[in-house]
């Protein structure tokens, strides 16, 4: 699947663009169309007793929001690039799902702030009911350190971390449009600790050979498109040994599946997915399944 | 019988700002609120005048001055750019999707940047129009 279109969530003290400026390396791909979102939180100009509706603070956000986007609208449109913007005062949500209906991106690409415990769980429970709501792949954009600057190669060495479910065989997919940009894929899957609790070394090593293999395949796959892969298995709690495997092989990224499974396992292998996106310090790719299941 | 224009703009207060000026001058107006909308006005209607936002959802105000300017049957209507678009960076825009497409596309007739005062707008409106 090609990459086309990308919409971009900003509230500007989360995703800026220096954040925009790496995502550009997707021109090697497809991309030719950035839609900006920024959406102005309605309690900012909500009535307050005796002031009413805050009209001047509206415009005010208003137009510093246009401002910055005609800042880097005229530098993507000077690469001969569409772009187009929207300034709202509504629900974030609603407002992106809104945009996504209209707009049909390829991509969304959203912030996360770490300011604070409650400023997280906010930025945490968005990216979760993004994900629940929408089919189309998220973007959860990290500041790599604390000075807050952003990884300059997003797509220079991501981590895969499949499950083997068929939200799996849709990211092979969606990352195969990804093949111009990508240095060096790494693919991992997390052997889980109940199907080793075996009395025989014999048994354990059986499991790894397996799924060495099937990640051979598919690493095999990648590189009959061009794209450099290489396999990884690990065993334990999935959500520790990702992030093991994202420090050890300096990924640039993480991409991951949200389930397509019934409710319960929804919920389980969901809550991997977005703690991890909630609680990494790795930029997380997150790749829905169909929302008919 | 009055002279059709076609105001392109995401932003209702400046289609508003327009369409009064262009009704106090004796212009009928028609409104578009994006690219792909105005492009089907634009062929529906054959407006003697667009005036062009560029920063605009659902298609921006670039790719419907090219589609535009390369269609036969369209090309001749005057477009009057309107947008906070700086021209440099228009200029460059075209430049790199020339370039890129093999094309060659005309400058626009009027480039103005917002915000203009009225005067200015109808000032360039009549140079085209009359």
């Amino acid at each position: 699947m090609e990459i086309r279109k990308l919409l971009f969530v900003t509230k500007f003290e989360d995703l800026c663009y220096d954040a925009l400026n790496s995502l550009l390396a997707l021109r090697n791909a497809a991309l030719e169309h950035v839609i900006f979102l920024n959406v102005i939180e309605r309690e900012k100009v909500a009535m307050k007793r005796g002031s009413g509706y805050l009209k001047e603070e509206e415009v005010k956000l208003k137009e510093t929001a246009n401002i910055r986007f005609i800042d880097w609208a005229e530098n993507l449109f000077e690469m001969g690039m569409e772009v187009g913007a929207y300034i709202e005062v509504s629900t974030l949500i609603p407002e992106i799902l809104k945009v996504v209906k209209r707009e049909s991106p390829d991509l969304i690409v959203i912030g996360h702030s770490y300011k604070g415990a409650m400023k997280q769980l906010y930025a945490g429970s968005d990216v979760s009911e993004l994900i629940r709501r929408t089919e189309v792949p998220v973007l959860v954009f990290k500041h790599m350190r604390e000075d807050n600057i952003v990884p300059e190669k997003l797509f220079e060495r991501p981590l895969l971390a499949t499950n083997w479910s068929d939200t799996g065989k849709k990211m092979v997919e969606y990352i195969k449009g990804f093949k111009n940009v990508i240095g060096e894929l790494h693919i991992m899957h997390v052997v889980k600790e109940s199907t080793l609790k075996s009395p025989s070394a014999h048994d354990v090593q059986k499991v790894r050979k397996a799924e060495r293999k099937r990640l051979d395949a598919l690493c095999d796959e990648f590189e009959s498109m061009g794209i450099n892969a290489r396999p990884h298995v690990y065993a334990g709690d999935p959500q520790k040994e990702i992030e093991k495997a994202a420090k050890e092989y300096q990924a640039s990224m993480i991409i991951l599946g949200s389930s397509d499974k019934a409710a319960i396992l929804e919920r389980w292998v969901g809550s991997i997915s977005k703690n991890i996106a909630d609680k990494s310090a790795f930029p997380c790719l997150l790749i829905p399944g169909k929302k008919n299941s | 019988m009055s002279k059709k224009v076609l105001v392109v703009d995401d932003d209702p207060d400046v289609r508003s700002f327009v369409v009064t000026v262009l009704e106090e001058n004796q212009y009928m107006p028609l409104v578009a609120q994006d690219g792909i909308e105005g492009f089907e006005m634009i062929e529906k209607e054959k407006p003697d005048l667009v005036i062009l936002d560029v920063l605009m959802p659902r298609g921006s105000g670039i790719r419907l001055y090219r589609k535009l300017k390369t269609k036969e049957t369209l090309n001749q209507i005057p477009v009057i750019m309107f947008t906070g678009i700086a021209l440099r960076s228009f200029l460059k825009s075209q430049k790199a999707l020339d370039e890129f497409n093999g094309e060659e596309v005309p400058e626009p007739d009027v480039y103005l940047e917002k915000p203009v005062e009225p005067e200015e707008l109808v000032a360039a409106i009549k140079k085209k129009l009359g």
